[in-house]
């Protein structure tokens, strides 16, 4: 086993949070508010840089060994296979344009320097539930995810609908934990280890019902994190109090980083029961119509997008369903590929919508959530965002030339590749779906390009340029991976692969 | 060569797209001359690929294992459509540049145009089945921004939604079919799937017709889709006349004759296609017999032309329905655009509202009578030969019920024809309006599809040489222009056609002097609801609507109930997996 430079991309985000904390702490007793958030925020950036070089470094190990990567903290091994890496791009990517985006957005907040530090350790947590060997290791990065997205939802500690939500989604979250955790008991006692591999290959003879009952455990308690419809409540309100950074990372991250921890747990039972695929049919199809349907009437952006996300996870989920159902590759790099481009679309939609909540609302003191109407006229003075969003938002409803569409449409295709039936009229539910959901973008891509301006935007203020950086960049990544579907191969194909080696197809 | 002319004229509109968009708002002289300036050269360029016409694919991109080639294949069909559609989009440009004279946003407006154009012909020039969807969503797209233009009118918006959601819906037909082609024969190419639709199982293969016959049916406004086009009149008249007249309409029907030879014998679909396009054609000229709304009237005329068209694929007259597609795109842009000038003129879309307005405007009233005379099937222009190849094939090879009521249909058109004409710029002035002349950017672009309008059936013999040499599955007969005419002046059907439109001009010319032979009161309900398919759209709008009000009871804001949720899913899940097991 040779060793490698992966654990330094989960070390050095977990190492550098502490520090940065401190800095931010020493430095308010001396220098100016501006100051102490400038070195808050560029320590972080930084550190997310450098992990980059690390992330790229143990890309080309892994590439040129064509193996997953083993190494341990400590007495605890872990591994690095496509899905790690997979979602080690996603968090990275995100998370360093939303610690560029957060700069202006949080500069002067009470409890800045916990912001940066929370959203450091987050970063490295969640590369670590990416490479876990062991369920109990699993659970407990999982853990450390959840507790570090409590603080950074209920940032804002001074508003009291900040603080409910906070609340509702540490309780649920708790809740699904526990489940977590009794299933992880069953499987020990039935099976004698942790070991993710071990228990795989003792879990294809068994025929206990203790392992179905820990399987219902593991789809519901990670289930949970993952907002499977119904246990999504604690979604639209998180996302909508969340300080905009967060909101984009709990929507294109998080909530991936939770499904990634149920496969992991699900695939050590894979070879005991088969109904696992049609179990995330089943949460697919209904989260992708009840998301679509909540997001209609919702008048507030960040609910919309929030229920938005539901329906996108619904996707997803069809992906590897019919991935699981009959060994399908396209299912699998589908659902990978839509993981990845939820994350940039989603992403791209929070942060424009929080850059102009950010212009419109907080710069002039106003502390209420954004809602359609006060978008009338937008593009007029905001330009980019406006771009930004509008592109985000027809990417998220599926239309060509953008990211959106192409994993749709891989999905898709795995759906009739074989011929099922069932399948076949579960991707038109899905198609029918997507243009569902236009009905709900489309109006504010409308309202967006009004010639009048409205009120709220003729009193906006401007928006930092390290806000637009991410808008820009994210946009023509949409754009981009739209026309030229095969730029995230590199990626999907291993995890994939990766992804059906786990589950024995 | 052929090559790079296909890269200009995909390309060069959508560089034109992006330039413009990056263009300033306060120098509009500067993005009228850019949009003029690109679709002028794509014009010249889609002209220019005509002579390269192929049928052997002429770029092929490799796109990713489940995504196909790019390829785009250059034949008879495509390149004749591509002209059109370039050619037609240039002059609707040429004729925007007086129409929004003034108007804001036009980056907006001029870079959807170009967009939609370079995404009309990668529709048309496309050989693999996912990137014709690719292209025909990115045509929706399109047509929703500029019909809803003007966003600050609700009923723009409603209408570009409309028009969305429909074709949209349609659209996944096509999705559907591409879909189950590509499982059935692992590959996206059009060539493919018209060479080996034999070998495709019987139920797949219906799956694909039928889908396709959806999509074309929703983007053509056949029926029973066809609520969406008379709502897409809000959208600026050089739109209607680019989009919703000569080009995004003619998809569905260029969808229809593409895949003809793959479906023929497919059992059902060849009627099923009849009757679309028959009930469509007859119950839109019957709604336009009493449309109040200029450019509504259009629609309806429009939606009914098409239906023609798709009638004439039905009975097997693939060849019949391009050359009235042809000869539709050139008088009925004319006729939109000088409805545009007449409203931008007035200021009013309402015909009660108008009268006697040829004397104020003489050069516009000759050039609609021109259109009008082509719509109606009124020798010797375009639309004449067109339409009665259409009905010859009609009375040949379809039931003698159906040529009857297309026979029918013919005589409404002349009917509602006149009658527009008449109500515009005959008769009485009914009401005092302020009318001022067209610019001359409007006037080139009128009197160009006028020419056109007399000359474009000269082509005939090109026309038909360029499909039947480069269509290799469609088998269409070679005929010269001199036996078409021959046939034509021959054929008892032009003569009963002759008889009705006459018999139709001569009706409303009765009426339009005062003589009522026919109470209309009945019809209005009909009409107003699209013969009970807008109630349709209406129902099924309002029911997701309430459902979707129904379901935020779930998000109850209780801890409690959201805890008891988790559980019972649980519960549920549990009771799956052992009851599976």
């Amino acid at each position: 086993m040779n060793p490698t430079l992966f654990p330094w991309v989960i070390a050095v985000p977990l190492g550098v949070s502490p520090f940065v904390y401190l800095a931010g702490r020493l430095g308010s007793h001396k220098a100016e508010l501006n100051g102490r958030s400038f070195l808050v925020r560029g320590l972080a950036l930084l550190t997310m840089l450098v992990t980059w070089v690390l992330f790229a470094l143990s890309w080309m190990e892994f590439t040129s060994q064509k193996a997953t990567l083993l190494f341990h903290l400590g007495a605890i091994w872990l591994n690095a296979d496509g899905v790690t890496f997979l979602l080690a791009a996603m968090v990275l990517g995100l998370g360093t344009f939303v610690v560029l985006f957060s700069g202006p957005y949080i500069a002067g907040e009470v409890g800045e320097e916990k912001y940066y530090a929370m959203l450091l350790a987050i970063v490295g947590i969640m590369v670590g539930l990416g490479s876990a060997r062991d369920l109990f290791n699993l659970w407990m990065w999982f853990e450390a995810m959840a507790v570090s997205s409590y603080l950074l939802v209920a940032f804002y500690r001074e508003r009291p609908t900040s603080l409910e939500a906070g609340m509702k989604y540490l309780v649920q979250s708790a809740t699904g934990s526990v489940l977590v955790l009794l299933g992880i008991a069953l499987v020990l006692g039935n099976v004698g280890t942790l070991d993710m591999d071990q228990i795989r290959s003792a879990a294809v003879s068994s025929t206990s019902l203790a392992l179905s009952l820990a399987g219902a455990l593991f789809v519901i308690g990670f289930g949970v994190k993952v907002a499977f419809v119904p246990l999504h409540t604690w979604l639209p309100d998180a996302h909508s109090q969340a300080p905009s950074g967060i909101s984009a990372m709990l929507s294109g991250v998080v909530i991936e980083a939770g499904l990634i921890a149920m496969l992991r747990a699900l695939s050590t039972l894979g070879g005991f029961s088969v109904s696992w695929g049609t179990l995330l049919l089943a949460f697919g199809a209904l989260n992708m119509f009840f998301g679509n349907l909540m997001a209609l009437r919702q008048t507030q952006i960040k609910r919309m997008l929030a229920y938005s996300s539901l329906s996108h996870i619904g996707y997803i989920l069809i992906g590897l369903g019919i991935a699981l159902s009959n060994g399908n590759p396209a299912g699998a790099q589908g659902a990978a590929f839509h993981l990845f481009n939820h994350m940039i679309m989603k992403g791209l939609a929070f942060l424009a919508v929080g850059a102009l909540m950010f212009a419109l609302l907080d710069r002039n003191g106003i502390q209420r959530p954004l809602v359609v109407n006060d978008l009338a006229g937008a593009a007029r003075k905001y330009p980019l965002a406006a771009l930004a969003l509008s592109i985000a938002l027809l990417a998220l409803g599926g239309l060509p030339p953008l990211a959106g569409f192409m994993s749709k449409w891989q999905i898709f295709v795995a759906g009739f590749q074989g011929s099922n039936p069932w399948l076949m009229g579960l991707v038109i539910f899905a198609a029918i779906n997507s243009v569902l959901s236009l009905a709900y973008y489309a109006p504010i891509v409308n309202m967006l390009y009004r010639r009048n301006m409205g009120e709220v935007v003729q009193g906006g203020a401007s928006i930092p340029v390290a806000m637009s950086i991410p808008l820009v960049i994210f946009t023509l990544a949409i754009v981009a991976i739209g026309l030229m579907p095969s730029l995230m191969n590199w990626l999907t194909e291993p995890a994939a692969q990766a992804l059906l080696v786990m589950f024995g197809k | 060569m052929a090559v790079i002319l296909i890269g200009l004229v995909i390309g060069l509109p959508w560089l034109g797209a992006v330039v413009i968009w990056r263009t300033r708002d306060d120098v509009p002289r500067i993005q009228h001359t850019l949009a003029v300036a690109f679709s002028i050269a794509a014009g010249v360029a889609s002209l220019a690929l005509i002579p390269f016409a192929s049928a052997q694919t002429a770029i092929s991109i490799p796109m990713g294992r489940y995504f196909g080639s790019l390829t785009f294949t250059a034949d008879g069909l495509a390149v004749t459509l591509t002209a059109i559609a370039c050619v037609i989009g240039s002059l609707a440009v040429v004729f925007s540049v007086d129409y929004m004279q003034g108007e804001e946003q036009l980056k907006r407006y001029y870079s959807f145009v170009l967009l939609f154009i370079g995404a009309m012909t990668g529709l048309l020039l496309s050989g693999n089945l996912l990137f014709m969807f690719f292209f025909w969503e990115i045509t929706a797209l399109c047509s929703y921004a500029l019909i809803s233009f003007y966003n600050d009118d609700p009923k723009a918006v409603a209408g570009g939604i409309k028009a969305l959601i429909i074709t949209q819906i349609g659209g996944v037909g096509l999705l559907a079919g591409a879909l189950t082609a590509y499982a059935a024969l692992g590959s996206y190419q059009v060539s493919d799937l018209l060479a080996k639709a034999e070998i495709i199982p019987a139920s797949l293969l219906t799956v694909i017709a039928f889908g396709f016959l959806l999509a074309a049916a929703a983007k053509s406004a056949q029926f029973p889709f066809h609520t969406w086009l008379p709502d897409a009149m809000e959208a600026p008249t050089p739109i209607s006349a680019l989009i919703h007249a000569a080009t995004m309409v003619n998809a569905g029907v260029y969808l229809l004759a593409r895949f003809y030879p793959a479906f023929e014998h497919v059992p059902g679909w060849t009627m099923s296609v009849l009757v679309v396009g028959l009930v469509t054609a007859f119950i839109a000229a019957v709604s336009a017999l009493i449309a109040t709304d200029l450019k509504r009237t259009l629609a309806y005329s429009t939606v009914s032309q098409l239906g023609y068209m798709v009638y004439a694929i039905g009975a097997g007259g693939v060849f019949a329905s391009q050359f009235h597609l042809f000869s539709h795109a050139v008088f009925k842009a004319l006729l939109f655009l000088a409805a545009g000038t007449v409203i931008h003129s007035v200021g009013t879309r309402d015909m009660r509202r108008m009268g006697a307005l040829g004397g104020k405007m003489p050069f516009v009233r000759n050039v609609f009578i021109v259109g009008a005379l082509a719509l109606a099937g009124v020798p010797i222009l375009n639309g004449f030969w067109s339409k009665e190849l259409i009905l010859e094939v009609g009375l040949e090879h379809s039931p003698i019920w159906a040529y009857g009521l297309m026979l029918l249909g013919a005589g409404l058109t002349a009917f509602y024809t006149f009658r527009m004409v008449w109500l515009v710029f005959f008769g009485t002035e009914r009401d005092h309006l302020h009318v001022h002349s067209a610019g001359s950017a409007m006037k080139v672009a009128l009197g160009i599809l006028a020419v056109g309008t007399f000359i474009t059936w000269l082509f005939f013999s090109g026309l038909n040489g360029l499909l039947s040499t480069t269509l290799p599955f469609h088998e269409i007969e070679h005929e010269t222009l001199l036996e078409m005419i021959t046939v034509i002046c021959s054929t008892p059907a032009t003569w009963f056609a002759l008889l009705v439109v006459a018999l139709g001009a001569g009706i409303s010319w009765m009426r339009m002097r005062g003589f009522q032979l026919f109470g209309e009161g009945w019809l209005n309900p009909l009409v107003k609801t699209s013969f009970g398919f807008d109630s349709l759209n209406r129902i099924i709008a309002k029911g997701i609507n309430k459902l979707a009000g129904q379901l935020s009871v779930t998000q109850t804001g209780i801890l409690s109930w959201n805890v008891v949720g988790i559980l019972g899913a649980f519960l549920a899940v549990l009771i799956f997996l052992v009851w599976s097991t």
